[in-house]
């Protein structure tokens, strides 16, 4: 390459992403050193008072007895739902990837409530997981007792979870299923003759094969399920106790129902901090187990 | 360069947006346009709302635009705080009665007792001590309580007459509306029809200060009325909260959590909530609407407030706070009566009310209304309401499981708030 | 044989908790209110009615509220794919000192919530004058936090595709704009589709912002206008809430119907493989 032509590269490069670049920088990062501004202040919005505090809030956050449990709520909540999306998604993928008649039917059921508003899905959902809603009801038909879902602590987990992989597991199982089709049959097909059983194809070949997708879908679903807010909000208010209070959850009330702008902003830097931790982790993971990366 | 610029801007606007209190404030000339934030939204009360705003304005020429804000009514107290954040204050706001104390301590608000009193015809001494209290710091009112709305219990009829027991108004005849008998009522239509007995409105087993309006019968309160110590380990309130748990879960007079009703339905005999819940009746079934039962400390009586306040941010405040003795003047004050109670003695009267309230009758207006005015108490309130309510409502939960026991849970939230209310 | 039995049957059990809250919404804004929570629920109304419909379009400008959804959601659409696939592209494909730098700090957004930001991004339009318009409804989207993920995207997209192809470009006699408009985005149809759908989705689908943001019934989008009917008192209108609901949600799953082979076998012909 001359010089003239590696100049002009540059040039180019920088023109490409200058959109992307001033974006970041007035709408994410500018905002983000905002936030941590204000989390060194004592900010009390109705009184007008804008006070520096050093690190009093950032000591707060260390002593505040309700932490420890908003981060086991948090954690359980993501690790649920992305274990629970991603082998849901995988599954009605390969399910869907058959030779059948009538199977885009299913697909378009299954990826429906993707298109539906999230508040209005909730809404729904909060009734029929009412003790006398429509789910109990069902199980009622096939004579099981159904707990009473959002009123204890382990079934209001599950709950805001399913609500969750329900309403967004079609993208990744419309993702997985693009990824699927790619696979090359021939691969398949030379297993089968080596004697390689329908288990040791899917976790010697597919597994591997799509497995950028699942880095892809992974990385969404996690950082998605740390920004989870109103699916809580309407079901369970943080509750029972405060078995569903998670992080952003946390937050919103801190800053927007308690006023305690400063504290939320700290709160607001930590959730920074472990979407970034969390996402470095996987991102060093990808050298490890995705297949053919560049 | 570019990167150079950008930091200029951002430096420029963090040192702006930071220390952005000064200088707004100044009163400003010329055309005004006013902002109210209001959490109805309904088309009723913004007709009624836009005609006194356009009558308004055409006797006040500089004043362009008159608007009323609705945000929805559950996060109210947050995006209106959102927008103070933001510095984007209306310049006048409704006010719930929790979050009362919040704004009214705060210095957020102008105090009102000076425009009030020197605008022409206001009769200011007509507002009634009761529904003010609230809304007063050191003898100064810094919100108008348009909406003093007292508790009362609608009755489907219907459902209790098919159950075959007495109607309350025929217990009230007999001298026997108490609690006891209201619970079991409830237990008896619940047993023949299934449909649920008593609803405490808008509760749900987590917006429990509604529940005031069944503990006040044996004269338990959340917090002393200074608001430093707890109530909730007090023999009154154990009491309170025992008979209501044995209510739910042994005798089904309430339906359990996680369980909807709907009174306006037809789904349920009774329900608790304030008599402006009225206009929801259609007619579908017979009802009633009697005083809250008598409690172990003979009658008493609940109302929820909301204020109207005004913004010391707002740039229009002295145009802000004349629109609103405008729109709280006698004339006015009747007319905004036929949805939302008002605090003016002469018009707190059951003749008055009835004019524009057609679905009630004089005498339940008198009974729950004008004397629930005069002898109630506001439901519970405190500075840092909402967070004082989180922690109440997650220590309340294990009260609302078939086994819990209700002396150590209410121990329990005592020690949770303990904190807080010391802090006040 | 064997195998479609099982096929079938765990297809069609696996897909009730997907189809039956979307057609107890529709079917339930058919009931009177009194049936809305009987139990068990009811599959279809006793009798059909339809004056939930009428009301949506009377107590609100339902109309122009659907057309300020559908607007936005156009706009920042378009918009994102654009942004995107340029920065993605030039990610991917051109080399330029501080690239990878650059790359990171554009990724932070994709770390930040919303709720995070909100109060700043507040501040900062109510400076310049933007309340109570769309504009930070179109411009964050677009430019801020939510594009990074499409920025993400089209650059993993990108990547992948073989290293001769600005060779052929150049062979051809092909700028570097046209190498990318021409070659880069033809190629990039499936990762766009993909993008396409979730930008339009979040777009459609944003709640807090509007509330913050907008306070004139004209200007509302439609999640914010589903919470405004509500009688007087804050409870909510349920059957015209649930009009309503299925009014925003049905179109989209139309289109969604007519519009999925494409789009899932669009991303199946090239394959968003590594």
């Amino acid at each position: 390459m001359t010089l003239r032509q590696r100049t002009a590269d540059r040039l180019v490069g920088y023109l490409f992403i200058t959109p992307q670049l001033v974006g970041s920088a007035v709408f994410v990062l500018l905002p983000l050193c905002l936030v941590l501004w204000y989390s060194l202040h004592e900010w009390n919005v109705l009184a007008g008072s804008f006070e520096f505090v050093g690190g009093e809030n950032y000591q707060a956050l260390l002593d505040d007895p309700a932490l420890p449990s908003v981060l086991r709520a948090t954690g359980l909540f993501s690790a649920g739902l992305v274990v629970f999306n991603l082998s849901l998604a995988l599954l009605l993928a390969v399910l869907l990837n058959q030779k059948l008649r009538g199977l885009t039917v299913y697909r378009t059921l299954f990826f429906s409530p993707v298109v539906v508003s999230l508040v209005a899905w909730t809404i729904v959902w909060g009734f029929l997981l009412q003790s006398n809603g429509g789910v109990n009801g069902l199980l009622d038909t096939i004579g099981v007792e159904g707990p009473n879902w959002l009123r204890n602590g382990t079934s209001a987990m599950v709950s805001v979870v399913a609500v969750q992989v329900f309403k967004n597991v079609g993208l990744n199982m419309v993702l997985f299923l693009a990824a699927l089709q790619g696979v090359p049959h021939e691969l398949y097909e030379a297993a089968e003759l080596d004697g390689a059983s329908a288990w040791t194809r899917f976790r010697r070949i597919t597994i591997p094969m799509i497995s950028p997708t699942i880095l892809l879908t992974s990385i969404i679903t996690v950082v998605g399920s740390l920004q989870v807010f109103a699916q809580i909000a309407v079901l369970t208010q943080g509750g029972p106790g405060t078995s569903t209070t998670v992080l952003v959850y946390y937050l919103y009330q801190q800053a927007f129902q308690f006023h305690h702008f400063g504290y939320g902003s700290t709160l607001a830097i930590l959730l920074f901090v472990i979407v970034l931790a969390l996402t470095l982790v996987q991102w060093q993971m990808r050298k490890r187990w995705v297949f053919h990366e560049s | 360069m570019r990167w150079k610029s950008t930091a200029i801007a951002a430096a420029a606007l963090l040192a702006l947006s930071a220390c952005g209190n000064g200088d707004d404030t100044k009163e400003a000339d010329g055309p005004v346009s006013l902002r109210m934030t209001i959490w109805t939204a309904n088309e009723a009360h913004l007709k009624l709302f836009n005609a006194i705003a356009d009558e308004y304005k055409s006797t006040h020429p500089n004043v362009t635009d008159i608007k009323f804000d609705s945000l929805p009514f559950d996060t109210y107290t947050t995006a209106l705080t959102t927008q103070i954040a933001g510095g984007n204050q209306p310049d006048l706001a409704w006010i719930l009665e929790n979050s009362a104390p919040d704004f009214v301590s705060s210095g957020a608000l102008v105090p009102l007792d000076d425009t009030l009193q020197k605008t022409d015809g206001y009769q200011f001494d007509d507002l009634a001590a009761g529904p003010r209290k609230l809304w007063e710091t050191q003898g100064k009112l810094y919100a108008y309580p348009f909406s003093t709305s007292p508790f009362g219990v609608f009755v489907n009829t219907d459902l209790v007459k098919q159950a075959g027991q007495q109607t309350p108004a025929e217990l009230i005849a007999a001298g026997q509306w108490n609690w006891d008998n209201a619970l079991k009522l409830g237990a008896a239509v619940n047993a023949k029809s299934g449909k649920a007995g008593l609803v405490v409105r808008d509760f749900d087993y987590k917006t429990w200060n509604n529940l005031a309006s069944f503990w006040g019968g044996w004269g338990a309160q959340a917090w002393s009325a200074d608001g430093k110590t707890c109530g909730f380990d007090k023999p009154e309130m154990v009491e309170a909260m025992t008979t209501l748990h044995k209510a739910v879960f042994t005798d089904k007079a309430l339906p359990g959590p996680g369980v909807s009703a709907d009174f306006f339905a037809g789904d349920a005999a009774m329900t608790i909530t304030q008599i402006s819940r009225a206009s929801l009746l259609k007619n579908t079934f017979g009802w009633d609407l009697v005083p809250l039962p008598q409690g172990k400390v003979g009658s008493y009586a609940v109302f929820g407030q909301a204020g109207i306040g005004v913004f010391k941010k707002s740039r229009h405040a002295a145009a802000a706070q004349e629109f609103l003795a405008f729109m709280t003047s006698p004339a006015n004050s009747a007319k905004l009566a036929a949805y939302f109670p008002p605090p003016r003695t002469s018009q707190l009267t059951a003749e008055t009310l009835a004019k524009t309230n057609p679905l009630l009758k004089p005498d339940q207006l008198q009974k729950v209304v004008v004397d629930g005015i005069a002898k109630g108490q506001v439901g519970p309130s405190h500075a840092g309401f909402a967070e004082l309510s989180q922690t109440v409502r997650a220590a309340l939960d294990p009260l609302w499981q078939p086994q819990a026991d209700v002396k150590a849970v209410l121990s329990g939230v005592c020690a949770k708030i303990a904190p807080q209310l010391a802090k006040s | 044989m064997n195998r479609k039995v099982v096929v079938y049957g765990l297809l069609s059990v696996l897909c009730i908790p997907f189809v039956f809250p979307t057609w107890w919404m529709v079917t339930s804004s058919f009931k009177p209110t009194s049936e809305i929570f009987s139990y068990p629920p009811r599959l279809l109304p006793s009798h059909w009615q339809f004056g939930a419909y009428r009301e949506v379009f009377e107590l609100q400008p339902f109309a122009q509220q659907y057309w300020n959804s559908l607007y936005i959601a156009a706009i920042v659409t378009v918009g994102t794919m654009a942004v995107a696939s340029l920065s993605g592209w030039a990610f991917a494909r051109i080399r330029f000192p501080g690239q990878n730098v650059l790359f990171i700090v554009v990724l932070t957004g994709l770390l930040i919530p919303s709720e995070v930001t909100i109060v700043p991004l507040f501040q900062l339009f109510n400076r310049a004058g933007l309340i109570d318009t769309h504009w930070p409804l179109i411009l964050v989207p677009m430019l801020g936090a939510p594009s990074v993920l499409a920025t993400f995207i089209m650059r993993q997209y990108f990547v992948t595709l073989p290293r001769e192809l600005e060779e052929a470009a150049r062979v051809d006699g092909l700028g570097r704009f046209a190498t990318f408009w021409r070659i880069g985005l033809p190629l990039a149809r499936p990762a766009l589709g993909a993008v396409g759908i979730f930008t339009f989705l979040s777009s459609w689908n944003l709640f807090l912002e509007p509330v913050v943001y907008l306070s004139t019934k004209e200007k509302f989008t439609l999640p914010q206008a589903l919470t405004q009917y509500v009688d007087a008192y804050g409870g909510p209108m349920w059957d015209v809430q649930l009009a309503a609901a299925s009014l925003t949600a049905l179109p989209v799953l139309v289109v969604f119907v007519i519009a999925q082979r494409q789009f899932v076998e669009g991303l199946a012909h090239t394959g968003l493989k590594g």
